[in-house]
C-alpha cells in the first residue's frame, strides 16, 4: 500500500501511509487508538475506499471499492468478537459466502471440504455443529477457516486475543503460524505488547494516522515501541502509590452462586485496590454483578462498612455506596446516542428532581461540567452524544457517572479495555486518587501488568473457584498464572 | 439563522414545512378553513386517536408497543354500555369502565414487564382478548339511548368553541410534553428505550417504568373508549376496531423511532396536526376515504426512506467529491518499508 490517505469530514484518520506485506511474514502493526489502524483495515477489506494511493498486490494495482472485491483478491479479516451465524454449523459457516452454481446443496461435500480445512489447521471441530455454543476462540477458527476456504493471501488480524484466554492465545498462534509457513501474509494488530512480540516478524507504528516505523521484530524493544506509539516517555505505567490501608470496608465470605462460581473470600480495606485476576471464563465479572445486585449471589456472607448485607438490586448496592462500572461499556456501561451529561447523572438522577420529578437541567449540567474539568474527558460540549467521544473518553465518561454515585467500594471490570496508553495511564492515575481518598477498590483486569502494578493484593479466580490471594510482594507474573491455570 | 436552517433539516422541520403547504392549499380552497370552528371540527373526528398516541409515543419510545389499545376503547364503550343498558347509573358505568382500562393495560404491562415476554406478541394477544370481550359483551347489538348529558359531553362545546374531548387532548398534550421532555420518569423512559441493559445496570427499576407506561395506556385508551362513546352516541362490538393502526402511524410519522430511544412531543404534535389537515385538505378535493388512507401510508413510508436516503446521498456526495480533489504534491514523509 502507497500514500494511502482518508479523510472523515475533518478528521485525517490517514495521511500518506505506506505499508508492505510479504508473503509469509506476520507484521504487527501498533498504534493508539484513533491512530489510523482501523482506517487501514477498512480501506484493505473494501469498506472505505481510500481517498488517495494505491494498493498493489503481487506488484499489480488493484482497486478495492467493496468488500467482494477484496475476497476475491484473497483479502480477509478476523476480528476480536467472531462474526459467525450461531444458528448455522461450523461446515455453513465456513463455506457461507461461497458461490455454489448449484440451487442444491452438495451436504456430503460441504461436511468433507470444511474437515479437510481443519485438518490442514490442524484442529479437531465437529463441522456438524452449530455454532452457538463454540467458545469464542473455536469461532474464531471458523472464521479462520472461512479465509483459507477463500483461499486467503493477506489475513488482518484486528485484536483477535482480546477475550481469549491463554491457552487459546497460544492455540491462534500456532494456527497463525501454520498459515504463516503457507505463505499467507499476516497484519496483527493487537493492544498487548507481549504477542506482538512473540509472534511477529517485523513491527510497525502508526501514530495519529501517520506511518512513525516499520523495523524487524528483533530491532524493537517495547519501550522504544510506546514512545513511537505516543511520541513521548510513558514512566511508571502501571504503578499504584503506596496508601495507608485503613479498616476493612468489605468482607465477603464463601460467596457463591450455582453453577457460576463458589466459596469466594476476600476482603477490601479503604485505600485498597484488589485485584481479580484470572482467565476468560474465571467468573471474575460475576463475582462483581453478585457484589453490585445485578445478579445477586446464592450464598455466602457480605459484611459492607461493618454491617451484614444482602444485596439483592444495584438500586440497594448504590444507595450503600457500591458502584460497579462494567468491561462492556457499549452495550451495559453508557446510552450510547444520549448526551455525556445524561449518561453521567443517569444512576443518581433523583437528585436532580425538583418536586413532580421535574429535572433540574443546571445542576445535572453542572456536575458533568465538573467531571469533565476533574477527568479531562475531551469534549467540546457535554451536550453531544457520548457515541461521538473517543473509547478513552467514553470510558471517563462512565468512571465519572460512577464517582458520582459517591461510593465507597468502586469495582471497575476491564477500565482500561481498548482505549489508548495515554487515556490508560490517566484511568491508572484516577484509581491512584480514589485510593488515596479512601475508597476501596476492587479491579477486574485481564491486562496482567495492570493487575500486578495497581493492586495491593491480587485475589486470582480459576473456573469460578478462587485459587489463592497474593499480596504484591508475592506476586509475579508465573505464581498468578500457575494459580489461574490451576497449577498453583 | 444558521441553526432555524438546522432546525428545518430536522424531520420536525420537513413536517413544518409539509404541513405549512397544506393548510395553505386547504385555505386557499376554501375561504372558512382558518376559522376556529373549522380547527376544532378538524380534531372532532379523530380526537380519540390522538388521545391515545400522547401515551402511544411513550411506549413506543420505551422500545415497546401496544396493540391492543384499539380493542381496549371498544371494550371500555361495551362495557359502559352493557352495564348502562344492565340499569346500572352512568356514573359507575364509566367509573368501571376506565377501571377495566387500568387492570387491562396492568395485564399487559405485567407480562411485558416482569415476565419479559416480548410486547408484540402479548399485547397481540390481548388485542384479540379485549375484542373478544367486547363482542361476549354486546353480540350483535348496538346500543345507544344513553342519557343527553352523556351525549353532550361528547359534542356540545365547553370552553368557546371547544369540546371536553378536545380540552381534554390539550391538557394531555402539555402533560405528555412537560412528563416526556422535562421529568425523570420521560428520562428513564428513553434511556430504558435506548438501554434495557444500561438502564438495569445503572439502578432503573425497569419493570415498573414500563408496568406505569402499561397501566397508563389502558387507562387512557379506555377513556378514549368513553370519549368515543359519548361522541358517536351508540356502541357496538367493533367500536374503535382497527385504530390501533391509525394511532401508530400518527406516532411514527412523528418521527418516533420503532426502535425506541428517540423521539419528541413536538414531532407527534405536527404529525397529527398534519394528518388531520391532509385528510380534510382531501376532502376538500373530494379524495374518497381509501384513497386518503393510501396517502397517509405513503406518507409514512417516506418517513422511513428519507432519513436513509438522505444521509446515503450525502455520502456518496462526499465520496464523489474526495474523488475529484487534484492529488496533492508528494511528500517526503512517506516511507515505503521496503
Amino acid at each position: 500500500m502507497r500514500g494511502i490517505s482518508k479523510r472523515f469530514d475533518t478528521t485525517q484518520a490517514l495521511e500518506d501511509v505506506s505499508l508492505s506485506l510479504y508473503p509469509g511474514e506476520i507484521h504487527a502493526l501498533l498504534g493508539e487508538n484513533g491512530a489510523g489502524k482501523s482506517t487501514l483495515i477498512k480501506i484493505m477489506t473494501g469498506v472505505h475506499p481510500p481517498d488517495r494511493g494505491e494498493i498493489r498486490l503481487d506488484e499489480k494495482p488493484i482497486s478495492l471499492l467493496n468488500p467482494i472485491q477484496a475476497q476475491t483478491h484473497g483479502i480477509a479479516a478476523i476480528y476480536q468478537e467472531p462474526m459467525v451465524f450461531p444458528d448455522l454449523t461450523v461446515a455453513e459457516n465456513i463455506f457461507l459466502t461461497h458461490r455454489t452454481r448449484s440451487p442444491f446443496v452438495n451436504w456430503g461435500r460441504l461436511y468433507r471440504d470444511a474437515e479437510d480445512i481443519l485438518k490442514q489447521l490442524d484442529v479437531k471441530l465437529d463441522v456438524r455443529q452449530p455454532a452457538r455454543g463454540l467458545t469464542l476462540a473455536a469461532q474464531q477458527t471458523v472464521e479462520i477457516a472461512k479465509a483459507i476456504s477463500l483461499q486467503v493471501r493477506v489475513l488482518i488480524m484486528d485484536e483477535p486475543t482480546a477475550s481469549l484466554s491463554a491457552h487459546e492465545v497460544r492455540q491462534l498462534f500456532k494456527l497463525a503460524n501454520t498459515l504463516r509457513k503457507q505463505g499467507v501474509a499476516i497484519l496483527f494488530i493487537s493492544h498487548r505488547m507481549e504477542e506482538v512480540f512473540e509472534i511477529a516478524d517485523r513491527v510497525t507504528v502508526f501514530r495519529d494516522g501517520k506511518w512513525i516505523s516499520t523495523k524487524p521484530r528483533v530491532e524493537v524493544t517495547p519501550d522504544g515501541a510506546i514512545r513511537d506509539m505516543v511520541g513521548r516517555e510513558i514512566h511508571d505505567l502501571f504503578a499504584k502509590t503506596e496508601t495507608a490501608r485503613g479498616e476493612t470496608l468489605l468482607s465477603v465470605k464463601n460467596l457463591g452462586k450455582e453453577r457460576t462460581f463458589q466459596g469466594i473470600t476476600f476482603d477490601v480495606h479503604r485505600g485498597e485496590v484488589v485485584g481479580l485476576a484470572g482467565l476468560v471464563g474465571a467468573r471474575r465479572t460475576d463475582v462483581g454483578l453478585a457484589l453490585f445486585g445485578v445478579e445477586p449471589a446464592d450464598v455466602g456472607e457480605v459484611v459492607f462498612a461493618g454491617k451484614p448485607v444482602r444485596i439483592t438490586a444495584p438500586q440497594q448496592a448504590m444507595k450503600i455506596g457500591i458502584a460497579y462500572a462494567s468491561e462492556d461499556r457499549r452495550a451495559l456501561g453508557l446510552v450510547m446516542p444520549m448526551s455525556v451529561t445524561e449518561n453521567i447523572s443517569l444512576p443518581m438522577l433523583r437528585e436532580y428532581l425538583y418536586g413532580l420529578g421535574l429535572i433540574n437541567f443546571g445542576a445535572e449540567k453542572k456536575t458533568a461540567m465538573q467531571f469533565r474539568e476533574r477527568l479531562a474527558i475531551r469534549t467540546q460540549t457535554v451536550d453531544v452524544p457520548v457515541a461521538k467521544l473517543s473509547g478513552g473518553n467514553q470510558q471517563k465518561v462512565m468512571l465519572s457517572k460512577w464517582l458520582n454515585v459517591k461510593p465507597q467500594l468502586l469495582i471497575l471490570d476491564e477500565p482500561t479495555r481498548g482505549i489508548d496508553v495515554g487515556a490508560k495511564a490517566e484511568v491508572h492515575a484516577m484509581i491512584n486518587e480514589l485510593a488515596e481518598q479512601g475508597l476501596g477498590i476492587i479491579l477486574i483486569s485481564s491486562d496482567m501488568p495492570e493487575v500486578m502494578g495497581m493492586s495491593d493484593r491480587i485475589v486470582v479466580m480459576r473456573e469460578g473457584r478462587q485459587m489463592g490471594i497474593f499480596t504484591r510482594a508475592e506476586a509475579t507474573q508465573e505464581t498468578i498464572l500457575a494459580a489461574a491455570m490451576g497449577q498453583g | 439563522m444558521a441553526r432555524v436552517i438546522q432546525r428545518l433539516k430536522s424531520w420536525e422541520g420537513m413536517l413544518l414545512i409539509l404541513l405549512i403547504g397544506v393548510i395553505a392549499f386547504n385555505a386557499w380552497q376554501s375561504p372558512v378553513y382558518l376559522s376556529a370552528q373549522n380547527f376544532v371540527n378538524l380534531f372532532q373526528l379523530s380526537i380519540e386517536k390522538i388521545i391515545v398516541a400522547l401515551v402511544m409515543t411513550f411506549v413506543i419510545i420505551n422500545g415497546e408497543i401496544d396493540l391492543s389499545v384499539a380493542s381496549m376503547m371498544g371494550l371500555a364503550a361495551c362495557m359502559l354500555a352493557f352495564l348502562y343498558k344492565a340499569g346500572q347509573p352512568m356514573v359507575l358505568a364509566i367509573v368501571v369502565a376506565l377501571f377495566i382500562g387500568l387492570i387491562g393495560g396492568a395485564f399487559n404491562g405485567f407480562w411485558v414487564a416482569r415476565a419479559g415476554l416480548p410486547s408484540l406478541a402479548v399485547t397481540l394477544a390481548t388485542l384479540i382478548m379485549f375484542r373478544g370481550l367486547a363482542r361476549v359483551l354486546l353480540e350483535d347489538r348496538s346500543i345507544g339511548d344513553f342519557p343527553q348529558w352523556f351525549d353532550d359531553l361528547g359534542q356540545q362545546t365547553v370552553i368557546g368553541p371547544f369540546t371536553l374531548s378536545f380540552l381534554i387532548f390539550a391538557v394531555g398534550l402539555v402533560v405528555a410534553i412537560v412528563v416526556l421532555h422535562y421529568t425523570g420518569f420521560g428520562r428513564y423512559v428513553r434511556v430504558i428505550g435506548n438501554s434495557k441493559d444500561v438502564a438495569r445496570y445503572s439502578g432503573v427499576q425497569v419493570p415498573r417504568v414500563k408496568m406505569i407506561l402499561y397501566s397508563a395506556s389502558g387507562l387512557v385508551a379506555a377513556l378514549g373508549g368513553v370519549l368515543l362513546a359519548a361522541r358517536l352516541g351508540a356502541v357496538r362490538g367493533s367500536t374503535a376496531e382497527g385504530f390501533e393502526l391509525d394511532i401508530i402511524t400518527i406516532v411514527l410519522l412523528g418521527g418516533v423511532s420503532i426502535f425506541g430511544g428517540t423521539g419528541s412531543m413536538f414531532g407527534v404534535l405536527l404529525s397529527i396536526l398534519l394528518i388531520l389537515n391532509l385528510r380534510n385538505g382531501m376532502g376538500l378535493l373530494n379524495i374518497s376515504g381509501n384513497a386518503q388512507t393510501g396517502v397517509i401510508g405513503a406518507l409514512l413510508i417516506l418517513s422511513v426512506l428519507v432519513p436513509n436516503i438522505a444521509s446515503r446521498l450525502r455520502q456518496s456526495f462526499r465520496t464523489r467529491q474526495a474523488a475529484q480533489a487534484p492529488p496533492p504534491p508528494a511528500v517526503g514523509k512517506a516511507v515505503s518499508a521496503e
